[in-house]
């Protein structure tokens, strides 16, 4: 049986979530500790910064999914209050579903996000390497990346940018095109602007200037950037030269102008100009939008489009969540197979079939045969499967009592290609 | 089979091919994936390839040059049109202006199609390679200008989505509009001399064989005006340094007065250029 238990960002505190990461960590023998739990025969261990999960396939009578939740508090420290209401477990089918909705990121803070499908795979190959995993397991990672790719071509879950700075990048691309050459002009040295000016420079843009009332402040953030600082009286000059500007100042009047703008417009020979206005009170005055070739984007211009594109993805996820039922039934189809009983039978099918086939290509010449004749040919063959097949069926049954019986079901039906 | 007929299947296949990406990029504005415009493309590559081919046994024909026919008049116009655009698409990749260009492109063909093959374009008395000169350059040069003017179309509603804040769709879809200026930009640049050559390869002619009379024609007026405008929009571009919306936005309007006048002119006047 696949269990599956943990907590994420939905039931516990940071404060929980990071004991037990920080208690997992440092535990060398994660998966020595966790294989030895009385009942886990399969084990897998994924930690991010939003959730901390084990997923593992255990003895039918399912007890062993507790232990992997006193485990985990144990290895965090937690007291029992602490612990009390954190974690979640799921069987069978809802623990399959749970790791493809991880996998899809449809369970992500922040939906469609691209990191987490890189995490499941840090944290698949890591049990693969202390071979922690097995028939079970293996089928479930590689059919939850087969979802998760899905959700991601499939649907537009992924597609529009749901964070601020990620938005004021995607606008740059459809102001410039190509960001390359373009310079940027960050007004204040606040941590939004920071994080907006290493995206844009990620993504080809030239160099970054930094204007700011301390210079001090200033010269320390254009280091990082290996750009340039300028005082707050400069301004107007290095708008002359720049494409992007963000501004963040604390300033309680406008910084920059529309005047300020129109003055300059000559001298800029009239190219585009990308104003994103992160601070409030806002520092761009709101006249410069109605400038030709001027494009302003104040802080909530810049939320209402991640709002949008936040609703977009919600909406994508009801289409993920469709493709996400086909893979779990898939899954849970290709499970019930891995019982004997179904693999003798269609074992014994499959060589039925081949005897048949067989028969019916040498009915040809065994026409002029007599029926005596006929009849001992085809008892002869019958003999000979079965006296074939009776070893393999002899062990499927043996086995189907134990759960080790799926490695060996699991041998067979690859062995005779009965999937 | 002989080559007429070889061309007509030819002309049939760009025509069919034209009609499918005409289609297929007029789709993908509609449900907003640029890949569909992306294989409409290649589509319209395809066409423009057969209608090389085309133009070439018309070529081989040898009555392209100096006495075309009327079909091969307008192919040649859809070709160059064509021609200019996907030059275009190596230099920058804005698939999605193919659904403004591609409709021109289609009316031409079809208009091509209405013509009976074999009859020639020009009066006995025009066949010559100073005519041919100024037909293929006009017709170059006014192609390239549908095409900055297409631009400029597109930059004027990718101006207002993205002044008015919105980040949709349709704007994910449209080029950016640094792409478009550009576009602008390249084809008044080229487009120009090529149409000045055009103009002057004309008045040569008339020079020559007409003396006087032909200044006053109301298409010479036409395309003389459509020059100036031409001129007017490239000079404010090199020399005062006009970008972006004005210069989109007086493309548009100047392609629009002008198609306008180019088809007053062509219903209500009867003059030296009554073959086009």
């Amino acid at each position: 049986m696949i269990v599956l238990t943990g907590l994420n960002h939905k039931t516990a505190p940071v404060a929980v979530r990071e004991k037990i990461f920080a208690g997992c960590l440092e535990k060398k023998d994660l998966f020595p500790a966790l294989m030895a739990i009385n009942g886990v025969e399969e084990v897998l261990y994924l930690s991010t910064c939003n959730r901390v999960e084990i997923i593992a396939s255990i003895g039918e009578d399912g007890l062993a999914i507790k232990e992997l939740g006193n485990f985990l508090s144990r290895s965090g420290g937690l007291t029992q209050s602490e612990a009390a209401g954190c974690f979640y477990e799921y069987r069978g089918e809802e623990a399959v579903r749970h790791m493809f909705r991880v996998a899809s990121s449809l369970d992500s803070m922040v939906m469609g996000e691209a990191q987490i499908l890189g995490q499941v795979k840090d944290a698949y190959r890591e049990a693969l390497e202390k071979y922690a995993t097995g028939v079970v397991l293996n089928r479930l990672m590689h059919c939850s990346f087969r979802a998760a790719k899905r959700v991601r071509s499939e649907t537009a879950i992924a597609v529009n940018p749901v964070s601020i700075s990620h938005a004021a990048v995607e606008l740059a691309k459809k102001i410039f095109g190509s960001l390359d050459g373009k310079k940027i002009l960050l007004i204040g040295a606040g941590e939004m602007a920071e994080l907006t000016g290493t995206q844009l420079i990620e993504r080809g843009a030239q160099s970054i200037i930094v204007a700011n009332r301390s210079l001090v402040q200033a010269e320390l953030l254009a280091e990082k950037f290996h750009g340039e600082a300028v005082a707050l009286d400069a301004l107007e000059k290095k708008l002359i030269e720049v494409d992007i500007v963000i501004s963040s100042t604390g300033a309680p009047v406008f910084i920059v102008t529309a005047d300020m703008l129109k003055k300059i417009h000559h001298q800029r020979k009239n190219r585009l100009l990308f104003l994103i206005d992160i601070a409030v009170p806002r520092d761009i005055e709101p006249a410069a939008s109605a400038l030709e070739n001027v494009y302003l984007y104040n802080i909530d211009n810049l939320q209402d489009i991640v709002d949008e594109n936040m609703h977009i993805r919600k909406k994508e996820a009801i289409k993920a969540e469709a493709i996400i039922d086909e893979e779990v039934t898939r899954y849970m189809n290709w499970q019930k197979e891995l019982e004997s009983v179904p693999t003798i039978v269609s074992l014994r099918n499959k060589a039925g079939e081949i005897v048949q086939a067989e028969m019916e290509k040498a009915s040809g010449w065994m026409q002029n045969l007599d029926k005596e004749d006929q009849e001992k040919i085809d008892n002869l063959v019958n003999s000979v499967v079965n006296k074939v097949l009776h070893a393999p069926v002899t062990v499927l049954k043996e086995e189907s009592s134990d759960i080790s019986s799926r490695d060996i079901v699991a041998a067979v039906r690859r062995l005779f290609r009965l999937d | 089979m002989n080559l007429i007929n070889l061309q007509l299947i030819m002309f049939k296949i760009a025509l069919i091919l034209c009609t499918v990406s005409t289609a297929g990029y007029l789709f993908s504005l509609l449900v907003k994936r640029v890949r569909l415009a992306k294989i409409s493309t290649w589509i319209l590559a395809v066409a423009f390839g057969f209608l090389t081919i085309n133009l070439l046994f018309a070529l081989i024909n040898s009555s392209l040059l100096i006495n075309p026919g009327s079909r091969d008049f307008l192919s040649l116009c859809a070709w160059s049109v064509c021609a200019v655009y996907l030059a275009l698409q190596f230099k920058t990749k804005t698939r999605v202006l193919g659904a403004f260009i591609s409709p021109f492109i289609l009316l031409f063909m079809i208009a091509a199609t209405g013509e009976t093959s074999g009859k020639s374009l020009l009066p006995q008395n025009m066949q010559n390679w100073l005519t041919a000169v100024h037909l293929f350059c006009v017709i170059m040069g006014e192609a390239l200008f549908i095409i900055a003017s297409c631009a400029g179309l597109m930059f004027i509603m990718q101006n207002s989505l993205l002044k008015n804040k919105r980040l949709s769709k349709m704007s994910m879809l449209l080029p950016s509009l640094s792409d478009l200026d550009r576009i602008n930009h390249i084809c008044l640049l080229w487009g120009f001399p090529i149409l000045s050559v055009g103009i002057i390869a004309g008045a040569v002619f008339a020079g020559l064989s007409w003396q006087s009379g032909w200044l006053t024609d109301p298409k010479i007026i036409w395309t003389f005006a459509g020059w100036i405008i031409y001129g007017f929009l490239l000079h404010q571009r090199l020399a005062i340094g006009w970008k972006g919306y004005r210069m989109a936005l007086i493309s548009g309007v100047a392609f629009i007065l002008l198609l306008l006048s180019y088809g007053s002119v062509r219903i209500c006047f009867s003059t030296l250029h009554n073959f086009i």
